[in-house]
């Protein structure tokens, strides 16, 4: 008798199947405990489930895995992008215990740790048919985290979220199909023939697949919904979005540049994207300097972010993918960071994303004004963090490809974005206006989630942790 | 190891002072000056032969955290480390706890620029600087636009610098070169590299058409911090391109020697003349500095040796005197609560230790001989001269007339003349407020004297 799954495939697939059993166990758990205990049993489960995937996931690294018969593929850098998905889902499920309404939170818990299921499957998906299925995993868990507050905003984020997001999941699929109707496979490494080249439908399907790629990262000019969706979206959602929803659709994105261009089709074909990249990193900071909210300039943010991350891939060079790995994990710390600060000082609803409530904060929180300067120097580059030696790595990969425009539009989207981001730094610092909410007394866990945050930020400045070993496991 | 030291002492103290109560003034500054004092004598027990290294990058090109003083840099350090314990010793200022850990995290900074072995650690600080003077200018300064220049210009130079960095260090394979004999860079990127780094430089510096940003901060900034930023960091721009434009990118550095030099010109002459007719006394200095510094900008473009030694006397001289004058107009400013000439005068009759301390500040910074300035600027003089370039001297020797004549303005309409009536008088220097700027007029006077160590290091 022959099995059509063998034990390998099973521990390929260990970590998400570790995180999709924690979430059944975590609505378990929702009925076993009594009312006064469900929050903090949920978010415990959450986080010893996403601690154990994290720990098989880095047993996993530096090993080559498959599963689906070559359609799964981790150990390599799917492993790194995985374990960033756990950290996002981590992060977020901390700030449950800051807010969200208490009947509903072992629900949206559950939700979110199968969304994240579906990010990680993206970041190992090597054939057309994973990359769709981990992508609807992914994004219809958001469609229904998005409109879990009651708040107006936050329903009308749902649907723009999900009427949008479809679109471009359509045209992925039907760029997907056109590339299988050119080549009569739907495994990446297929793609990867130079005999496609001559083919149209080969150039139309790989375009439309980018398209949906790009919507998904919300870069220039497909970015219009993500300040919305990310503005009304309850704040731990907005959290997961912001990192693990980039990190998965760059997951694809690389394995795409390394495993299935042609070589020769590379560069022409992503041209575009590179030039979206360079135009995102000056909509996206320029659209920060206006807001008014937290998750709104984040949203911003996070556009120029992306375009950052893509200019070290952009010579489609080994290193360039460590240094977008790099980046994208200390982003995601920034950004978690920043929404545990913003957790931490929201006593009733989500006074946190406001920015007003940030005057004199220093004044009132002086620890946690600390923390959130630090994380927003991190974000505008400024050492002594990770953001600072991230743009450095950056720049240096974009040079040494010869992307040196798109470095020199680095260099002028950076200095953009200083103003945004010293702007709320200086509202901490300046004398507290009155009739201001008081921010919570102590939030144990949220406040725990910023220190770890900003510790990680420093210490990768001096210890730039990256296996070096990354990208040989990608093909 | 000792050079680590250095650096980190003032670092981590200025961060753990916030853990000190906030009421106790005396206190702080009391430690303030003992760290001060104790980061001045490591500087000199490091010397120049004290190095200490640890691998931080091996792609895409090797890089260090290297720290170890070059003879040029073993003088900054130095005048850095006796700027930051005089301005600490001067502090008067509300909320005195954060504002001396302010100043100490400053001097961290800077002295990890300016030890800083490796191209990649000295772009690290030179964006670290900016954020205590950043935070100083929104907490304590007198315009809050202020910040915002201040911040933006330099942050815009210091990318420019990162930019280069990289690229520099993609081409050259490390960036553990300061302060090497490593040849120069060279091929068809080097005029690109050398004109990000020139960018920084000069904004830093600042020269004109970039000084914009300068008068507002100078005369925002309460006065310890202003001594030590015109002292010192105004000094990292020409630094880099003693230590590291002259060394790595000579060529360059030649080919547009002459446009250096014509901007070193225009901020020598317009600096002087805008410094002659402002009414406020911190800005006549901060546009003097402007003029100053454009002086040592052409002894650079110069390239000539005697010049470039030159340089770093003035370097030095100019360091001393803009810290001692700040400091001294401080005084002025806490006790009369104004600095426009307009409503000053007579203070000297009521306040001899204040006049003598402004007149020997002043009569440094026109060049008179016998202190430091005239040291430096004879110097660079001979060399610019020596290199065959006649109208610099010319410009120079005019724009030092000039800067005879607003400083005794200064001076005259300050100190001399008729009591203004209304003022609130309040007493003559105490003796800790003279203390906080004797190190600093001593040493102008010993510059000027003996200026041979710094001639031959």
């Amino acid at each position: 008798m022959t099995l059509p799954f063998t034990s390998a495939d099973w521990w390929a697939v260990a970590p998400v199947s570790i995180v999709a059993i924690a979430a059944l166990v975590v609505l378990l758990a929702d009925i076993l405990f009594a009312r006064r205990e469900q929050r903090y049993a949920s978010i415990v489960i959450a986080l010893a489930g996403l601690a154990a995937a994290g720990f098989v996931a880095a047993r996993q690294f530096g090993h080559d895995y498959n599963a689906f018969f070559g359609g799964f593929l981790t150990g390599g850098f799917a492993t790194v992008f995985q374990e960033i998905i756990l950290i996002a889902a981590a992060g977020s499920v901390i700030l449950y215990a800051a807010l969200g309404p208490a009947s509903r939170i072992a629900g949206s818990i559950a939700i979110m740790l199968w969304s994240a299921c579906g990010a990680m499957l993206m970041s190992g998906a090597a054939n057309l048919i994973m990359i769709f299925l981990g992508l609807e995993l992914l994004s219809l868990g958001l469609y229904a985290l998005c409109a879990t507050d009651d708040r107006k905003a936050s329903r009308e984020s749902a649907l723009k979220y999900l009427i949008l997001s479809s679109m471009a999941t359509a045209f992925l699929l039907f760029g997907s199909a056109l590339l299988f109707g050119a080549t009569g496979s739907v495994e990446l490494a297929d793609l990867a023939n130079p005999a496609h080249v001559a083919n149209p439908l080969f150039w139309t399907g790989a375009g439309m697949f980018l398209i949906g790629l790009v919507f998904k990262l919300s870069l220039v000019p497909f970015h219009t919904w993500t300040p919305d969706v990310f503005e009304g979206a309850p704040l731990p959602v907005t959290a997961f979005m912001s990192v693990a929803t980039k990190a998965a659709t760059i997951a694809v994105l690389a394995r795409f540049i390394y495993a299935a261009l042609p070589v020769s089709v590379g560069q022409r074909l992503l041209l575009p994207v590179w030039i979206v990249a360079g135009v995102s990193m000056i909509v996206g900071n320029v659209g920060m300097l206006a807001q008014r909210d937290l998750k709104r300039l984040l949203g911003y943010s996070g556009i120029a972010q992306v375009g950052y991350i893509l200019v070290a891939l952009a010579g489609g060079t080994p290193l360039g993918l460590r240094y977008a790995l790099y980046y994208l994990t200390a982003y995601a710390f920034m950004n978690l960071g920043a929404f545990a600060v913003a957790a931490a000082i929201s006593p009733h609803g989500e006074e946190g994303a406001d920015l007003r409530n940030y005057q004199g904060l220093a004044e009132r929180r002086p620890w946690l004004a600390a923390a959130m300067t630090l994380i927003l120097l991190a974000l505008a580059g400024l050492p002594p963090t990770a953001g600072f030696l991230g743009k450095i790595l950056i720049l240096a990969s974009g040079v040494s490809a010869g992307f040196v425009w798109l470095a020199a539009l680095l260099i002028v989207g950076t200095a953009i974005s200083l103003y945004a981001y010293a702007k709320v730094v200086r509202a901490m610092y300046a004398p507290a206006e009155t009739g201001l909410p008081e921010p919570r007394p102590f939030v144990p866990l949220a406040w725990v989630s910023a220190a770890i945050c900003c510790a990680v930020i420093v210490l990768m400045t001096f210890y730039p942790l990256i296996p070096s070993n990354v990208l040989p496991l990608a093909h | 190891m000792i050079v680590l030291a250095t650096i980190l002492l003032p670092l981590v103290a200025g961060a753990l002072l916030f853990a000190l109560p906030r009421q106790d003034r005396v206190l702080s500054r009391a430690i303030g000056v003992v760290v001060a004092t104790i980061t001045l004598v490591t500087v000199i027990a490091a010397g120049t032969t004290s190095e200490w290294s640890f691998r931080w990058l091996s792609r895409p090109f090797d890089a260090a955290f290297h720290f170890g003083a070059t003879p040029t840099s073993f003088w900054v350090a130095l005048l850095l480390t006796v700027a930051t314990a005089c301005a600490i010793a001067a502090s008067r200022e509300a909320r005195l706890r954060d504002f001396v850990a302010q100043l100490l995290l400053l001097e961290g900074a800077m002295l990890g620029l300016f030890l800083a072995r490796d191209l990649l650690l000295f772009a690290l600080f030179w964006d670290l600087m900016l954020l205590p003077v950043f935070f100083v200018l929104i907490g304590w300064g007198e315009h809050p636009a202020t910040a915002w220049r201040y911040f933006i210009y330099n942050f815009a130079g210091g990318l420019t610098l990162l930019l280069a960095t990289a690229a520099f260090g993609v081409i050259y394979g490390s960036t553990d070169v300061i302060g090497r004999a490593a040849g120069p860079l060279v091929g068809a990127w080097a005029p690109w590299i050398y004109a990000g780094f020139a960018f920084a430089f000069l904004v830093k510096t600042p020269v004109w058409p970039l000084h914009t940003w300068m008068p507002p901060t100078y005369s925002g900034l309460p006065a310890p911090m202003v001594a030590v930023v015109s002292a010192v960091q105004s000094k990292a721009g020409l630094y880099g391109f003693l230590v590291i434009a002259l060394t790595l990118l000579p060529h360059e550095v030649h080919a547009y020697a002459l446009a250096l030099m014509v901007l070193g010109a225009v901020s020598l002459i317009y600096g002087a003349v805008i410094a002659l007719t402002q009414n406020d006394a911190k800005r006549i200095v901060a546009y003097s500095s402007l003029s100053h510094l454009g002086l040592i900008a052409i002894a650079v473009g110069s390239g000539n040796p005697i010049a470039l030694r030159g340089a770093l006397v003035y370097i030095v001289a100019h360091g001393l005197f803009s810290a001692a004058l700040f400091l001294v107009l401080g005084y002025v400013e806490e006790r009369e609560a104004t600095r426009l000439l307009a409503r000053l005068g007579g203070l000297g009759w009521k306040n001899p230790k204040l006049a003598g301390a402004l007149c020997i500040a002043a009569l440094a910074a026109l060049g008179l001989p016998g202190l430091a300035g005239f040291a430096g600027e004879l110097l660079i003089l001979i060399g610019v001269y020596q290199a065959g370039y006649v109208w610099p001297v010319i410009v120079a020797l005019i724009a030092i007339v000039v800067a005879s004549a607003y400083f005794l303005r200064l001076y005259q309409d300050a100190m001399n003349g008729p009591e203004v009536p209304d003022v609130p008088v309040r007493g003559d220097l105490t003796w800790p407020e003279a203390l906080a700027v004797a190190p600093l007029l001593a040493a102008l006077v010993v510059v000027g004297v003996y200026p041979a160590p710094l001639l031959h290091p």
